[in-house]
């Protein structure tokens, strides 16, 4: 499985949302599930998928689905 | 409006949590999470079950100084605590007071909500509120009927006017709750439908309570009228796979396959009455402490040594476990400001090694 799909596959996930649903232009609050407790949800099944541990800095600059790439690549992660 | 991402000491505590209850198998075990407040015990409503007593004004001119607040707020924080729940009486029949209490508390630190009536919330109410960095208000309907309403709250309007102020606060950018209580007497009832319906609708957050006999509603003779039997239960679990935006403060918020228990919050959060006393939760009217003798953390340790309120529990304790209730909470006038003393209510066979277990831990 390609990090993208395992990137996409966690908002999928931690959102219950459909596949359709998802779009680079997704940010925090911009979809009702993107909540606080989504939020969560969403840094677990990041962690979870890639095997990391995020920092506080970055869980809180996690704001859209494109800041999260741009997170994961400073932790080493390509998507 | 901060959003959770603005207030990184609450997004740090939130994923504490989180974490905790990931590694705990989605159980709340001994974390704490919330602060219930009764700022103030007066109210302009007289709702026919209101388990603190305001109807009948009790200690309805008592409130904590600020300094205290202050203090609790703090050690709160210290702990870990996130959530920090404002409730009365009617906070809003005295907003000088509840905006003084807001500043002691410092908000950005905490997911500070109010529960209300709504009766005073207007849009002017509404963007302070929003200004003051609260984070949600919750407001209790009983109906979709505006009558039915009315009459359980014993004010007429009062229907209309908790409605509205849920709208107020939606405007400006603070979450709105839309609070239902849910006992036997109503649990399949179509309003209670119409509720969860209308809720969904407006993008509201449904909290469900369920019904609990105490304050008002402590008659034992009754518990079969108020207590959800196994049947209503199941009613509650299809309303929450259905919805997908109710809450119940013993599931689990970050379940989103909407199965998953947390447990009974007693302890978890904590209820803190005018006068200082502790007790184990609203509902559930033993005091375990009093922040003007213990801190807080005092308080917690000694309350989780005691098994009911250590030990996973997939029940509500005050509104589903009927053993417990005719044991602990049918006492002569017991009530949040004449609560049962778990010191003497509770025996050696009650207690268990928590607070040991817990220090080995730290």
């Amino acid at each position: 499985m390609s990090n993208k799909v395992k990137y996409d596959q966690a908002f999928i996930n931690s959102f219950s949302i459909n596949e359709s649903d998802l779009n680079e232009n997704v940010e925090y609050e911009s979809i009702p599930e993107w909540d606080s407790i989504g939020h969560m949800g969403l840094i677990a099944e990041l962690e979870d998928a890639f095997d990391i541990s995020l920092e506080m800095d970055d869980i809180i600059d996690f704001s859209s689905y494109k800041k999260g790439i741009e997170i994961l690549k400073k932790n080493g992660i390509e998507v | 409006m901060p959003k959770l991402i603005d207030k990184p000491r609450l997004l740090k505590k939130l994923k504490n949590f989180h974490d905790y209850v990931r590694k705990n198998d989605g159980q709340i075990g001994t974390m704490q999470r919330g602060i219930d407040l009764n700022l103030n015990n007066a109210c302009n409503l007289k709702c026919e079950y209101c388990f603190t007593n305001s109807p009948i004004g009790d200690h309805a001119k008592e409130t904590l100084d600020l300094d205290m607040v202050a203090s609790i707020a703090d050690q709160a924080d210290e702990l870990g605590i996130f959530e920090f729940d404002l409730q009365g009486g009617e906070l809003l029949l005295r907003p000088e007071l509840l905006f003084q209490v807001l500043e002691a508390i410092q908000p950005e630190r905490f997911y500070l909500y109010l529960t209300t009536n709504g009766y005073f919330l207007d849009k002017e109410m509404a963007q302070r509120l929003a200004d003051a960095k609260v984070g949600r208000v919750s407001v209790s309907v009983d109906s979709f009927d505006e009558q039915t309403h009315d009459k359980i709250r014993g004010r007429k309007d009062s229907w209309k006017r908790a409605m509205q102020a849920l709208k107020n606060v939606q405007e400006v950018g603070i979450d709105p709750y839309l609070n239902i209580t849910v006992g036997h007497f109503n649990a399949f009832s179509e309003d209670i439908e119409m509720l969860c319906q209308y809720s969904e609708d407006e993008n509201y957050t449904t909290l469900l309570n369920v019904a609990v006999p105490s304050g008002m509603w402590l008659k034992i003779d009754k518990i079969d009228e108020v207590v959800v039997n196994e049947k209503d239960k199941t009613r509650l679990i299809e309303l929450r796979k259905r919805h997908k935006n109710i809450l119940r403060n013993i599931w689990n918020p970050f379940d989103r396959s909407y199965e998953d228990v947390l447990g009974c919050n007693t302890v978890n959060r904590m209820y803190i009455t005018p006068i200082g006393d502790v007790l184990v939760c609203p509902y559930v009217h033993i005091k375990i402490g009093n922040v003007y003798e213990q801190s807080l953390k005092e308080i917690r340790d000694f309350g989780f040594t005691i098994k009911h309120f250590s030990e996973h529990s997939p029940l509500c304790l005050a509104g589903e476990n009927k053993e417990f209730i005719q044991k602990y909470m049918s006492y002569e006038g017991q009530s949040i400001f004449n609560p049962a003393v778990a010191k003497e209510i509770f025996t050696e066979a009650d207690y268990v090694g928590v607070e040991l277990q817990r220090m080995e831990d730290e």
